[in-house]
């Protein structure tokens, strides 16, 4: 291959690696605490336009729905019964325009009440950036309808607290696993424990009368208040069988620093998976 | 302006983008494209047409879950203030751990939807599809209109 050829490749995969216009936020989570009391997140913009981003916070969290899906709580107005940071959170700046291939930070600033009781507070951080636009299509004929969207995107981060002693921990009941086709359905209670919020892993495994596991599922978990999660673990060609959950839930996480997971004991479960 | 100096006296951070687990990203890459429309006739673009339904990206960490929500507009707004009907149905988001048009999720966009990145390497598309309503003695012109992809990341 010509050194030519190769610089049109090479243009040509770095164009490929960069659609559209967007921004990567980092981290996807901000811990702060009473110590430092100032916390910051990243906004890079990879692309070649500019990009303009608005922050915004609000109080929310996650909990499962009736169907044990995640969902975002958002509450305009918390009152004092709810464990929100968002009235005494800051970011700084709260509109910003990122260049090609720009990167800012953007600062986090609590300024908490006085007396405020122990336990972590929440928010959620929103990055609002405008996107690409589509060029309004059709022929310059003044009697032609013209129809342009313009893309909008948020991305949303939470935002955790930690304001004097925390402890946290998580309670399980109520497991049931029952086989659906070539899954178990898995469901559980899961209760947080103490004033902060439980992050962890789920590891859930199912077992055959002969000991040889049929299938797993790992996932990560953050517990706020209590969830009813719904899990579907593949079991997919195995044959009939009486085969057993055993759920393990434990205060690690592959995707977050170590330092921010708070120390809990682990909880175990098993139960006798069902027919439907 | 006292909160503003005291941010301004703050140490500056690492300007790290590898914080708590792989930064996120999300592209528009195209808008739902109408092309050309007529009075009086409807024009749907389905969430499968690889060349005019919507389309977003997502890069994140595999296995890591992510709540996708819309913010539609009911219609778009025109020369004069005029406005033009749009309508999003229920099957008509898509959400493809693999980034394929041709091998999508369907969903409704008017309701969040759970999604779970697949990978790695941890990417992920959205595709949108709709339907614009002209009304017969729809005025000429351009309109226009925005919308809003939510991407909340857990925890």
């Amino acid at each position: 291959m010509t050194k030519a050829a190769w610089l049109a490749l090479a243009a040509l995969c770095t164009t490929s690696r960069l659609p559209a216009q967007g921004v990567m936020v980092a981290p996807k989570a901000v811990f702060m605490s009473s110590g430092s009391g100032s916390g910051s997140v990243t906004l890079l913009n990879p692309g070649t336009d500019p990009v303009e981003v608005v922050v915004s916070v609000f109080y929310g969290y996650t909990a499962t729905d009736s169907a044990g899906q995640l969902r975002l709580i958002t509450i305009d107005h918390p009152d004092s019964t709810q464990p929100s940071a968002a009235a005494w959170l800051q970011a700084f700046p709260r509109r910003l325009t990122l260049g090609p291939r720009d990167q800012q930070v953007v600062r986090l600033l609590a300024t908490p009440p006085a007396g405020l009781p122990d336990g972590e507070y929440w928010a959620r951080l929103a990055f609002t950036a405008k996107a690409g636009e589509l060029p309004v299509a059709g022929v310059s004929d003044s009697a032609t309808i013209k129809v342009g969207l313009t893309l909008q995107i948020q991305q949303v981060i939470g935002l955790h607290y930690r304001n004097g002693q925390v402890r946290t921990g998580i309670a399980l009941s109520g497991l049931e696993a029952v086989r659906q086709g070539d899954s178990v359905i898995v469901h559980a209670r899961l209760e947080r424990q103490g004033n902060a919020a439980y992050l962890g892993t789920v590891h859930a495994a199912i077992v055959g009368s002969n000991g040889k596991p049929a299938g797993e599922l790992r996932v990560p978990i953050t517990v706020f208040f209590a969830n009813r999660p719904r899990w579907a673990v593949s079991i997919a060609g195995a044959p009939a069988d009486q085969y057993r959950l055993r759920l393990d839930i434990t205060p690690q996480r592959d995707d977050l620093e170590r330092q921010v997971l708070l120390r809990s004991p682990a909880v175990s479960d098993s139960v006798a998976v069902q027919s439907p | 302006m006292p909160a503003l100096l005291a941010v301004a006296a703050l140490p500056a951070p690492a300007a790290s983008v590898h914080g708590q687990g792989q930064p996120v990203r999300v592209n528009g890459v195209r808008s739902v494209s109408f092309g050309t429309v007529f009075p009086g006739i409807p024009k749907s673009v389905p969430r499968t047409d690889a060349l005019n339904s919507g389309r977003f990206d997502i890069r994140a960490a595999a296995g890591s879950q992510l709540q996708l929500s819309f913010a539609l507009p009911s219609a778009m707004t025109g020369p004069g203030g005029a406005t033009m009907p749009l309508s999003f149905g229920g099957g008509d988001a898509g959400y493809s751990a693999t980034q394929s048009v041709a091998s999508q999720v369907g969903f409704d966009p008017r309701v969040p939807f759970l999604a779970t990145m697949g990978g790695p390497p941890g990417r992920a598309a959205v595709f949108l599809g709709g339907t614009v309503t002209p009304l017969a003695s729809q005025p000429a012109g351009s309109y226009t209109g925005t919308i809003t992809l939510t991407v909340v990341y857990f925890p």
